[in-house]
């Protein structure tokens, strides 16, 4: 039998990351988005505005929980208080889909709040396949993880990072959310052929893609969530929705972070680039600018700041 | 990628990366740092028996882009929480205290909620010893305006009473006289009563009003802090207003309340000719969720 596509997940079209800088304009014009994500920890433990305003918005659209701090990766034990605030706040406001990243963010009782990469090699993916499943179990649901940007290598990797991710999808069974700037991001920093990592990964197992923009140091390039997708980066999100026949789509926006019609009309591009007779020279490559910033963090957190008379 | 294999466990491989890019001095001196050699023991040149070059960098060099992040991103955390504070010791000098205080208190919990939840005792314990006098001096000061800033953060997103019912000035008039002495306030969940030594609300106004912030003189001031549709309300009290709350807070009677109050002041007459603007004034400000009358 052939397996569903996204996991059977719907898809859910173009979506925009939902950041607070936008709280006023979505509840006062509820703009036409297909659908919100959140960044899980701003709102399990919030009792105030953020919460308020994510069930004025759950109420309307479809929301899809992602979180910055499961640390799957990690060997600290799995936090298990955490685990059920998720799945409560997921049944409280009928989250789609929750996901995370395939990272630790901290060891030995300390929380980095990074997302960090973690040797691909037998071991680990035996370690984290096993800590998915866990994690399953106490969410009840399929785990959604996302390929992370990442600035080094281990000598201790003996795979690359898509068969690492492939192996731990189908063994943990559990979905993927391919973040093809991601995937760039990491390309440029560790030589490999984006393209090869995109083919090569489990297309049915892919529920969801992220798009954003990143800053190119020149050396490197950093994940900085701070701009407009760059050309290249939609070309691999061209070669991944033929790959998948297209999933939920979401653009994340974190610093910098412009008025929401700016950031919805980002994702809207996507549709340009999916057109079966899209014309090549949309997406010819074209060399992104090279920005030398001692600023730049990547993939940088986002507050709720608090609003006070 | 030229793996060189090992059996090094995935916890010495995390502990060692977690203590080579969270060190304040940079990655040369994380990895020579105790920590990092208790987990492997290798020298700046010996990196790349840990982390991989790339074509156009080396293996500190990648390391550094995680060590940069590390402090920005929880620096940047803790000047959110601390905006005023921050523009009062200048940029520089607040990042310098907090460095020392990530390094202190590092997060051990999945939200940044409660990263500066030790940042006032931070601040406390690290005044000099010279400034331990009795008169309020500078460092009390920016105590108190980081106490502030943290209990502004904890009203927005704690408990509030926006899906409960409130009483209102009108109900609070038709409580019986003779059981206005026994009767029992509940005050909202968000209310915050603060204590100064200096005038830490004025300041803040200065301080969102974009004015100069010049270094305020010693006066005690009071303050509610209280949330109504989603924002934190800032209430100046005067001390008797401050303490008739604070009592009513914690379950006295309003009778016993008063009866407080009345023994700080030596002007019965005219703290009995103000208590009844005060109630009102109260629930106006929606700080009372409801009353329990005795039996």
């Amino acid at each position: 039998m052939n397996p569903k596509p996204r996991l059977g997940h719907e898809h859910l079209g173009l979506g925009v990351g939902l950041r607070s800088v936008h709280f006023r304009h979505i509840l006062n014009h509820f703009p036409k988005v297909d659908w919100f994500e959140i960044i899980s920890e701003n709102y399990i433990d919030s009792q105030g505005r953020p919460r308020y305003v994510l069930d004025q918005i759950a109420e309307r659209y479809p929301v899809v929980m992602h979180g910055v701090s499961m640390s799957i990766g990690s060997t600290d034990p799995l936090d298990i208080d955490y685990l059920k605030k998720l799945k409560r706040l997921a049944g409280q406001i009928q989250a789609r889909w929750i996901s995370d990243h395939v990272c630790w963010t901290g060891v030995a009782g300390k929380n980095t709040h990074d997302l960090l990469p973690i040797p691909y090699n037998e071991r680990t993916l035996k370690h984290v396949v096993e800590r998915i499943q866990a994690v399953q179990e106490i969410l009840e649901r399929p785990l959604i993880l996302e390929d992370p940007s990442s600035y080094v290598t281990f000598a201790d990797s003996t795979m690359p990072e898509w068969e690492f991710v492939s192996r731990m999808a189908d063994e943990a069974n559990c979905g993927l959310l391919l973040d093809v700037n991601n995937v760039y991001v990491s390309s440029v920093n560790h030589d490999f052929v984006p393209e090869d990592y995109i083919r090569n990964l489990p297309h049915h197992r892919v529920v969801q893609i992220h798009l954003a923009g990143h800053t190119n140091m020149g050396t490197h390039c950093i994940d900085t969530h701070d701009g407009q997708v760059i050309d290249p980066v939609w070309k691999l999100y061209r070669l991944a929705h033929e790959l998948t026949g297209g999933v939920s789509t979401l653009l994340e926006w974190d610093a910098k972070i412009p008025d929401f019609q700016t950031v919805h009309a980002e994702v809207l591009k996507a549709k340009r680039y999916i057109q079966p007779d899209v014309d090549s020279q949309l997406i010819e490559s074209i060399e992104p600018e090279v920005t030398v910033s001692a600023e730049a963090v990547p993939h940088p957190l986002h507050f709720v700041s608090p609003d006070v008379e | 990628m030229q793996p060189e294999k090992s059996d090094r466990e995935l916890s010495v491989i995390q502990k060692w990366m977690q203590s080579v890019i969270s060190d304040p001095s940079g990655i040369v001196s994380g990895i020579q740092s105790d920590g990092s050699q208790q987990q492997i023991p290798l020298s700046p040149e010996q990196i790349e028996q840990v982390i991989t070059r790339s074509e156009a960098c080396t293996s500190i060099e990648r390391l550094q882009v995680y060590g940069n992040a590390y402090f920005a991103r929880l620096l940047d955390c803790l000047r959110s929480f601390f905006p005023a504070l921050t523009k009062t010791l200048g940029e520089e000098l607040f990042d310098s205290f907090s460095i020392e205080y990530l390094q202190k208190h590092p997060s051990s919990s999945y939200t940044l909620h409660k990263l500066a939840n030790h940042y006032v005792e931070f601040l406390t314990s690290t005044k000099p010893v010279n400034a331990q006098s009795d008169e309020p001096v500078w460092e009390d000061f920016l105590i108190e305006l980081a106490t502030f800033e943290w209990n502004i953060d904890k009203v927005f997103d704690g408990l509030g009473h926006e899906k409960m019912s409130i009483l209102s000035s009108e109900q609070l008039t038709k409580i019986a006289p003779d059981q206005w002495a026994e009767a029992r306030l509940e005050t909202s969940p968000s209310l915050t009563l603060l204590s100064f030594e200096f005038p830490i609300n004025n300041f803040y106004t200065n301080y969102r009003q974009n004015e100069e912030l010049l270094p305020p003189s010693p006066q005690k001031s009071y303050l509610a802090l209280a949330r109504r549709n989603y924002v934190v309300r800032r209430i100046p009290q005067t001390h008797l207003q401050y303490e008739l709350l604070l009592r009513l807070q914690s379950g006295d009677t309003v009778g016993q309340a008063i009866g407080h109050i009345a023994d700080l002041t030596d002007d019965w007459e005219t703290l009995s000719a103000q208590l009844q603007g005060w109630f009102r004034q109260f629930a106006e400000e929606e700080l009372f969720m409801k009353v329990h009358l005795p039996d």
